[in-house]
Formats: structure tokens, C-alpha cells, sequence
């Protein structure tokens, strides 16, 4: 994956059983968002990417969302001026093309259901949302797509501790219910709340061979601190 | 009294012309944020191609009128493949209005030029769809075209303003305006809108020029300042909300005509651009989109 002549992500290779949560790990600025945006189909890539043994056409985000896979990305991308229960009703669109469908559908209705606390807000620009709330409406979205597949781009980027706290529940109840996951987390030990298998990746590169468990990367990342060199 | 509804009307007339360009111009922008300043050369097609079929090759009017807004969506439809698709899509995308206004300048030029080497250089108009003399209203005249230049404005302002409302392709579309990340993420086809918004108001302003050429008459270029009346009255709506367009052209003929009647006719414009120009000064928000601010 390259943005140019920069090479983002150079190599990044495994794969997420069904009903798993994984956390993709690693350093700011080494390519996790690119491979979640390169999986969602957003950006050009080489290489393949398979949902359900499927093989997935490069650059067709619309694609991925009929398969179930659905992002909810990095800074949230909502549609600032547009109302909350727009926002959530457009993640419906890729499996219907029809309001009253959608408002009737049991998704939207999870949906909305997630956050009790934006029930008053329906009506509310997106844009006028704290930053807490507009995360919340983020998954929502992602939420009302009926998604098999969820990826999670750093949703606790700028969020107070208890926002962070409030959005892990949710992941984990997404995941209790059937949902695989892919989190984007810097946070290691926030990413431990719902997973034991981390993904780590390091200057471009994602290998499932040097996969381990969390706390292996957590105890490796402890002795790079007391021994630096 | 008369003459005061006297100007209303003729401002009304005149603002109607001013809404659907603003129509045009908001519904596109909040597709793609593509200002198309070539909309008024597609009235001009509309009227210019409609009356050389009828009265110069003397085909049937309804099959005139058919195969002039078939052609204008076609044009519409090419262009936006050969060009807007190059400009906005793939590695080479642009994204900056500049850009955009410079190939929308450059279509608009392109257009005049072929409709002068395809009609030639004389006043002209579509025969009026709806003959008959001036209807009355409480004591005062209003012309048949104006009328439906009046319904049309306000129907399909109306129309779209439900489509973006009620229907979840309208607020895709909406979406796609307010985010094009965003729309892709939801798996929203945002080119597909994008041409099909650029080919539809292409079309509808063709109908435009067709129904409101009787009235003014139409030469090879005067889509140029159609377009620019349009897009004032667009950006007083704040290239949103299509009812607000409407009611922004319709606001500003009335103004425009009140201002010739009872101020100066000889400087109408300039007092009406003053007008405005404070308007913006004292209640910037009146931009939406547009002020820096949002």
C-alpha cells in the first residue's frame, strides 16, 4: 500500500477466524490505519484480501459493505450536517436502498438501542456532538450496515477514560454476540479489555507468523522500556 | 396597489428564472460539491435546439422536445465520464472548487461555441407550451409562460426538497455532499450520483430554457449570465437546501423588480448587488456552506 511514493504498509499477511476479536497493535505512524482502509477497500492495494473465502475486488468500499464488512474509522466520518438518525440509517444502505425498510429493520434498531444516551439526540446535527457521542453514532452506523465483520479504527483517539471504558463495553458485547472484530488499538493494554491475540505492526510490516498473545507483546514492550537499548 | 402587484409579479417571473438556476446549482453542489457554471448554456440548448428542429427542420414539437433533452442528458452524461470523472476520481482527483469552476468554465465556452456554429447568432425561442392571452390575477396580467416558469420552479424545488427528506437514496445523495469518505464507508456509490445529479439538472434546465425562451428569447451565449444569476441566488441558500434556493431566487427578482420600480430602473443592478453584498455583511451566515466560519 502506498500513498504515492511513500510506502505505507509493505507486507501484511493473516487472517481472523469468524466470531474473533483481534486487536492490530503497533506504534503510531507504521501503517495499522492503512490496512484497515486497504481492507475496507478504500484505498488502492496489491495483494488480496478474501471475506469468507471470497476473493474481494481492490477499491470498492460498496463491495465490502454488501459482504458485511463495515469500518467505522479513525476521527469517525460522520456526516457533520446531517442528523444523528440520518447518520445511522445511511449505514443501512448497503443492504437496502429503502427508508421505511431500514427504520423498520431489527439493525437499526440495535442500533440505536446501543447508546441509550443518544436517544434524545436523533434529531441533532452529527456535527454538533461531542466527541464522545459522535463516536458513538460512528458505531452505530457501523452497527445498522448488519455487519458480519466489524473493523474498528482507534475509537478511543481523544476520548476522556470513561467514554473509552463505555465504547470497550460495547465491543465486547458486539463480539458476545457473534460480530468478528479487528481493532486498531495504540493502546496495548486497552486492547487486552476484550482480546488475547494481537496482531503487531512495525514499520510496514504485519506478519501472522510473529502473531502472539497480548500479554507477550505487552511484557516485551515493558523490557524495551527498562532496557531501552 | 397595482403597481405594487405589477412589480411582484414581474419579480416573481423573474426570480423563477433565478431559482431553478439556483435549484440546479444546489442540487449538484450537494452531491459532489461541483458548481456546473455551464447550467445556463444547457437552457440555452434547450431553447436553441427546440426551435431549429420545430421551426427550421420542422419536426413535431413533443418529438423536438424529446430528442433536444435526450441529447442535452447524453452530452451531460459524456462529459461527466470524459472529464469530471477524470478530475474527481482516481489518482489524479481534484478536489479544489478552482479546479472544478475551470472545467465547468471551459464546458460552458465550449457549449456557446457550438451552439453559434450550430444555430447562428440571432435571437430565437422555443414555441410557448402553453398558448392564450395573459391570465388575470386580482387585476393583474401574468403570462402563460411565466406561469409555468413559476410551478416549475416552486414543483421541482418541492420535489427534490422530499427526495432528499423521505426517501434514503435522497439522503445518500445528501450524504455524499456532507462527506465523501463517509458515503464510501457506508458503501454508497457517490459517482454514480454524482453523474446521474450532473445529467438531471442539464436536463431540467434544458426544460427550463424551453419553457422561459418565449419570454426572453435566447442567442448562443446567454447561458453565461444565467449561470451567474443562479449561482448568487444558490449561494444565498447556502448551496443546501433546495426549498431555501427557490425561496432565495424568488426573493431576489422580487427585490430586484421592487428596487427598478420604486428606487432607480436605470440602476436596479447596482443597488441590488448592494443590497445583497450587505445582506452578507450583516448576517454572514446567510452563506451556510460557504461562510468560512462552518
Amino acid at each position: 500500500m502506498t500513498y504515492g511514493d511513500f510506502v505505507a504498509v509493505e507486507r501484511a499477511s493473516f487472517s481472523v477466524r469468524a466470531g474473533e476479536c483481534v486487536a492490530i497493535i503497533g506504534p503510531n505512524g507504521n501503517g495499522k490505519s492503512s490496512i484497515a482502509l486497504a481492507i475496507a477497500g478504500l484505498v488502492s492495494r496489491s495483494g488480496k484480501v478474501e471475506v469468507d473465502g471470497v476473493l474481494a475486488p481492490a477499491r470498492n468500499p460498496a463491495w465490502m459493505a454488501a459482504r458485511g464488512l463495515s469500518l467505522v474509522p479513525e476521527r469517525r466520518q460522520l456526516f457533520a450536517g446531517l442528523p444523528v438518525v440520518d447518520n445511522i440509517l445511511l449505514g443501512c444502505y448497503s443492504w437496502t436502498k429503502n427508508l421505511r425498510k431500514a427504520r423498520a429493520s431489527d439493525a437499526f434498531s440495535e442500533a440505536v438501542d446501543l447508546f441509550p444516551e443518544l436517544q434524545p439526540r436523533l434529531k441533532q446535527l452529527a456535527g454538533t456532538l461531542s466527541g464522545g457521542q459522535q463516536q458513538m453514532v460512528a458505531l452505530a452506523r457501523g452497527l445498522a450496515a448488519r455487519p458480519k465483520i466489524l473493523v474498528i479504527d482507534e475509537p478511543c483517539l481523544g476520548l476522556a477514560e470513561i467514554v473509552a471504558r463505555r465504547m470497550y463495553e460495547a465491543f465486547k458485547h458486539l463480539n458476545e454476540s457473534g460480530r468478528t472484530i479487528i481493532l486498531i488499538e495504540e493502546n496495548p493494554l486497552r486492547a487486552l479489555a476484550i482480546t488475547k491475540r494481537a496482531l503487531r505492526v512495525e514499520r510496514g510490516i504485519l506478519d501472522e507468523r510473529v502473531d502472539g498473545r497480548l500479554a507477550e507483546h505487552l511484557a516485551e514492550a515493558a523490557s524495551l522500556e527498562v532496557n531501552p537499548s | 396597489m397595482t403597481t405594487f402587484g405589477d412589480l411582484f409579479l414581474a419579480g416573481l417571473s423573474t426570480g423563477a428564472i433565478y431559482a431553478v438556476f439556483a435549484l440546479c446549482f444546489t442540487m449538484l453542489f450537494r452531491t459532489s460539491a461541483v458548481l456546473n457554471l455551464a447550467v445556463g448554456d444547457f437552457a440555452m440548448l434547450g431553447a436553441m435546439g427546440v426551435d431549429f428542429l420545430y421551426r427550421v427542420e420542422s419536426w413535431p414539437l413533443a418529438v423536438a422536445i424529446i430528442f433536444d433533452l435526450a441529447m442535452i442528458g447524453l452530452f451531460a452524461f459524456v462529459y461527466d465520464l470524459a472529464v469530471l470523472r477524470t478530475a474527481l476520481e482516481g489518482s489524479r482527483a481534484r478536489e479544489a472548487i478552482l479546479v472544478l469552476f475551470f472545467f465547468t468554465f471551459s464546458l460552458s465556452l465550449f457549449i456557446e461555441g457550438l451552439a453559434q456554429h450550430m444555430f447562428g447568432t440571432n435571437v430565437v425561442s422555443a414555441p410557448p407550451l402553453w398558448n392564450g392571452p395573459s391570465l388575470q390575477f386580482w387585476g393583474l396580467d401574468l403570462q402563460r409562460p411565466a406561469v409555468l416558469l413559476i410551478g416549475l420552479a416552486i414543483l421541482t424545488g418541492g420535489g427534490f426538497a422530499a427526495y432528499l427528506r423521505f426517501s434514503l437514496n435522497g439522503k445518500a445523495m445528501a450524504a455524499c455532499g456532507d462527506n465523501a469518505l463517509g458515503a464510501r464507508i457506508c458503501g454508497i456509490r457517490q459517482p454514480s450520483f454524482r453523474r446521474g445529479m450532473f445529467v438531471a439538472m442539464a436536463i431540467l434546465a434544458g426544460v427550463f430554457g424551453i419553457v422561459e425562451s418565449p419570454m426572453t428569447g435566447y442567442v448562443f451565449n446567454s447561458g453565461g449570465s444565467l449561470s451567474l444569476l443562479g449561482l448568487i441566488s444558490a449561494a444565498f441558500a447556502g448551496f443546501v437546501k433546495p426549498v431555501r434556493a427557490v425561496a432565495a431566487g424568488l426573493l431576489i427578482g422580487i427585490a430586484e423588480a421592487m428596487l427598478g420600480g420604486y428606487v432607480s430602473s436605470q440602476y436596479q443592478d447596482t443597488l441590488l448587488f448592494t443590497v445583497l453584498v450587505a445582506a452578507i455583511l450583516i448576517r454572514p451566515q446567510i452563506l451556510g456552506n460557504l461562510n468560512p466560519a462552518n
